[in-house]
C-alpha cells in the first residue's frame, strides 16, 4: 500500500481546511451547508471580543482553568529525567475534552441551536458535553458503542445524571468508529442540531475549532514550564486516539525547537485488528473516513480495520489530519505503546506520585518509561507529557486485568 | 457519447454488489434491462457508510462478507457489458474503497469494466481539487448531489458540474426512510432542472410505485434503493430467486407508469 497522498489531493496552494494533502470536507451534500455555517459561527465566535470573554471567563470559573503544570520528582528520579505533568485530570470532569465541549456548546448556542448531538468512545467526550449541555440549557444526545458503554459504565451514569440521553450504537465492532457513524447518521438527519465532534478530526471545519479550541494546553504548558523550570522541554508527548489533546498541547511548541511526539494505542500487537496504531502500525495508509483525508486503518480493498485498545479513548482506526500533516513534515513524530506497558506506565503514576492517570494518557507516560529504559532518551532530559485526564473511569478495566493477572501467575 | 445523455427517463434502481453473491450481479443487470429500468446504480460495498439507513448498512455487510471488491464488481460489470448489456450504469462508492488502487487507476478500471458515471455520497464535486477532472480524463461522467439543505447557489453550480446526471436528495437524512414529495422538493427540483444539461435523478425514500411515479412526473430518473434491496432480501430468505424477485419488483414500481 502506497503510504503517499493520491494526486487528488495535490494543491497549488491549499486552503481552509487542509492541512498540506490532509483535511477536506467529505461529507454527504445534506451537511455542506451546515458545516460552512458552522465556519462562520467559528470565525465570529473567534473574533468576537465579547466570545472571547465569555469563553475565558467559562474556562477559568466553571472548568478550572488554568490547569497546573506538575513537576513529578519522584517518578523523574527514578528515571533520571526532568518530568513535568499537564494536568488534563484535573480539568472539571477530568479530562481536556472539556476545553473543546465548552468551546463548541457557547458556539452553537451563538448559532441558536438547542440541540447537541455527540460520539464518545471513552465517555469523557460524552460526560464533557453533557456537562456543558447542562451549563447552558442545551438538549443533549449521545451516541455510544455498547462495547464501550460497559467498559466505561461509570460515564455512562454521569451523562446520564447529567440528563443526556445516551444511544447505544450496536453496529460494527460498537466503539468509537461506530459511534461516530450513528453520530453523523443522525445529523444527516437532524441538520438542526449540533454535532459536537470530541477529537480534531471530521469534515472541515472540525479539526481546526477543536483544534483552536485544546491549543489553551500547549499556550499555558508553554508559559508554565518557562516559568517553573525556566527552560522550554526538550520533549512534548501526548496521546494520540483522534487526535485533540496532542494537537492542543503540540500547538503550543510547533514554533520551538521542542521535538513533539504522538503515542498511538499499540494494543497487544502490530497485526491488523490488534492495534489502534495509524503510523506505525500494519493497515495503517492514506484514506478517507468520516469526513477527512488521513491516515486510516484499512486493508487492501479500502475497508476499514477493526482496532484494539484497552482505552476505549484511544482505539479509532483514523487520526486527525494535522497530524498526518505532522508526520509527513516530519515536524512530530508518531509511536506506540501497548495495553501491558499503558497499564505499567498507569501504576507506577499511581504509586509514585499519588496520580490515577487515564488509559488513554498512560500511553504517552508508557513511551516515555519505555525509551528511557531502554537508553534511547538522554540523561537528564526536560519532558512535558500531556496528562489528558483522570484514570478513575478505567478503574474496573485496570482492576479486572489485575485480578486476571494474579489468576494467571 | 455518454449513456447518461439528457433524454433519458425512467425508473434507475440501486444494487448492492455482491449481496447474495457477486456472481448473480450480471444476470441481475440483464434481467433489469429486460424490465425496461433506464438505468442502474451498481453499488461497491463499503463498511461504514454514513449516508446509509440500517437497509443498505445491512446490505453492504453481506456483500463485504461474500467477498465482494472493487476488482470483482467490475469483473462482472464487464462480463454484464461482454454479454450485450446495454444500460447506463453508474458505480456508486464510498471514497475510501477508490482511494485504494489510486483514484485515476479506480476510474479508468470502471470506465473499461464498462461503467459510465460515478457517484460517491462523501464526495461533494467541490470537495478535493482534481476529484472530477480525475473521473474525466478516464471518462467517466460524475454525479453531483443537491439536498433540501443545499443553498440555491450551490444548487446551480453542483448541477452545472455534474456531467452525467444530478442527483436531488428528497429528503433530509440517510437511506431508507419514506419521502414525502411536497411543495419545497418541487421548488428545488424546478430550479436544478431548469439548470440541468443532463438527466435529473431524485432518490432517497421512494418505496413503491406510487412514490415512483410521482418522482418521475418531477424528475427524469426516479432511484430505488432500500426497498428494493430489502425486497429481494426477504424474497431470498424465503427461498426465492433473487433476480426473479428484483425484476418482479421492479415491474411493480413500473406499472402505473405504464398504464
Ligand atoms: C483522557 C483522554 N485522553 C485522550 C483521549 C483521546 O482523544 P484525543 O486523541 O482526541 O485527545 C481521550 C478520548 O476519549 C480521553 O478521554
Amino acid at each position: 500500500m502506497s503510504s503517499s497522498p493520491d494526486p487528488v489531493f495535490l494543491h497549488d496552494a491549499p486552503g481552509p481546511g487542509w492541512f498540506g494533502p490532509w483535511g477536506g470536507r467529505f461529507a454527504p451534500e445534506t451537511l455542506v451547508a451546515n458545516l460552512e455555517e458552522l465556519e462562520a459561527a467559528w470565525h465570529d465566535f473567534r473574533s468576537d471580543p465579547a466570545a472571547r470573554e465569555e469563553w475565558d471567563a467559562v474556562l477559568r470559573d466553571f472548568a478550572g482553568r488554568p490547569t497546573p503544570l506538575f513537576p513529578a520528582r519522584r517518578l523523574g528520579a527514578e528515571l533520571g529525567v526532568e518530568l513535568w505533568l499537564k494536568r488534563e485530570d484535573l480539568l472539571h470532569t477530568g479530562a481536556h475534552k472539556l476545553n473543546n465541549a465548552l468551546g463548541q456548546a457557547l458556539i452553537a448556542r451563538r448559532m441558536g441551536k438547542t440541540r447537541i448531538l455527540a460520539e464518545t468512545g471513552a465517555g469523557q467526550h460524552g460526560v464533557a458535553t453533557a456537562t456543558a449541555c447542562a451549563l447552558l440549557g442545551l438538549e443533549c444526545v449521545v451516541y455510544m458503542g455498547a462495547v464501550d458503554a460497559a467498559r466505561q459504565a461509570p460515564n455512562v451514569e454521569r451523562m446520564e445524571l447529567l440528563g443526556a440521553r445516551i444511544e447505544l450504537v450496536e453496529d460494527g465492532q460498537t466503539t468509537l468508529k461506530d459511534a461516530v457513524n450513528a453520530a453523523l447518521r443522525a445529523w444527516v438527519g437532524d441538520p438542526e442540531a449540533h454535532y459536537l465532534l470530541g477529537s480534531a478530526l471530521g469534515p472541515h471545519p472540525f479539526p481546526t475549532i477543536v483544534a483552536g479550541l485544546q491549543e489553551v494546553i500547549g499556550r499555558e504548558a508553554r508559559a508554565q514550564v518557562l516559568d517553573q523550570a525556566g527552560a522550554l522541554p526538550d520533549l512534548a508527548v501526548a496521546c494520540v486516539g483522534g487526535g485533540s489533546n496532542a494537537i492542543g498541547l503540540f500547538r503550543g511548541f510547533l514554533d520551538d525547537p521542542v521535538e513533539l511526539v504522538g503515542v498511538e494505542a499499540g494494543g497487544t500487537g502490530t497485526s491488523p485488528g490488534l492495534h489502534a496504531a495509524r503510523f506505525s502500525g500494519e493497515g495503517g495508509a492514506p484514506g478517507v473516513l468520516h469526513g477527512c483525508h488521513t491516515r486510516v486503518l484499512q486493508d487492501a480493498a479500502g475497508q476499514v480495520l477493526p482496532t484494539h485498545s484497552i482505552s476505549a479513548g484511544l482505539d479509532y482506526p483514523a487520526v486527525g489530519p494535522e497530524h498526518a500533516e505532522l508526520a509527513r513534515t516530519g515536524r512530530a513524530r508518531y509511536v506506540a505503546a501497548g495495553d501491558d506497558e499503558a497499564l505499567d506506565a498507569f501504576l507506577r503514576l499511581t504509586r509514585t506520585e499519588g496520580i490515577l492517570p487515564a488509559l488513554e494518557s498512560s500511553h504517552a507516560l508508557a513511551w516515555v518509561l519505555r525509551e528511557r529504559t531502554a537508553g534511547r532518551l538522554a540523561d537528564g532530559l526536560r519532558i512535558v507529557v500531556n496528562l489528558s485526564g483522570r484514570g478513575d473511569k478505567d478503574l474496573h478495566t485496570v482492576l479486572a486485568r489485575l485480578r486476571r493477572g494474579e489468576e494467571e501467575s | 457519447m455518454s449513456r447518461f445523455a439528457s433524454g433519458l427517463r425512467g425508473l434507475a434502481p440501486f444494487v448492492m454488489a455482491g449481496d447474495g453473491g457477486l456472481d448473480l450481479l450480471p444476470d441481475l443487470l440483464h434481467g433489469l434491462e429486460a424490465e425496461g429500468v433506464a438505468a442502474v446504480e451498481v453499488g461497491l460495498p463499503f463498511g461504514d457508510p454514513i449516508a446509509d439507513g440500517p437497509e443498505l448498512q445491512a446490505a453492504a455487510a453481506r456483500a463485504l462478507a461474500a467477498g465482494a471488491d472493487l476488482d470483482g464488481v467490475l469483473a462482472r460489470v464487464a462480463a454484464y457489458r461482454a454479454a450485450g448489456g446495454g444500460l447506463p450504469l453508474a458505480l456508486m462508492s464510498y471514497l475510501n474503497p477508490l482511494l485504494r488502487p489510486g483514484f485515476a487507476a479506480a476510474c479508468r478500471a470502471a470506465r473499461d469494466a464498462g461503467c459510465d458515471a460515478l457517484v460517491i455520497p462523501d464526495a461533494p464535486l467541490d470537495a478535493a481539487p482534481s476529484l472530477t477532472t480525475t473521473a474525466a480524463e478516464a471518462g467517466l461522467g460524475v454525479v453531483g448531489f443537491v439536498a433540501p439543505t443545499t443553498p440555491p447557489s450551490r444548487a446551480a453550480a453542483v448541477t452545472l458540474a455534474s456531467t452525467a446526471f444530478v442527483y436531488v436528495v428528497g429528503r433530509v437524512g440517510v437511506t431508507g426512510a419514506a419521502t414525502r414529495l411536497d411543495g419545497d422538493l418541487d421548488a428545488l427540483l424546478a430550479a436544478v432542472r431548469s439548470a440541468a444539461r443532463v438527466p435529473v435523478a431524485l432518490g432517497f425514500g421512494l418505496r413503491d410505485a406510487s412514490t415512483v411515479a410521482a418522482a418521475l412526473e418531477r424528475a427524469d430518473l426516479a432511484i430505488v434503493g432500500s426497498a428494493l434491496v430489502q425486497h429481494v432480501h426477504h424474497a431470498a430468505e424465503a427461498g426465492g430467486d433473487r433476480v426473479a424477485s428484483a425484476r418482479s419488483f421492479v415491474r411493480s414500481l413500473l406499472a402505473p407508469t405504464r398504464r
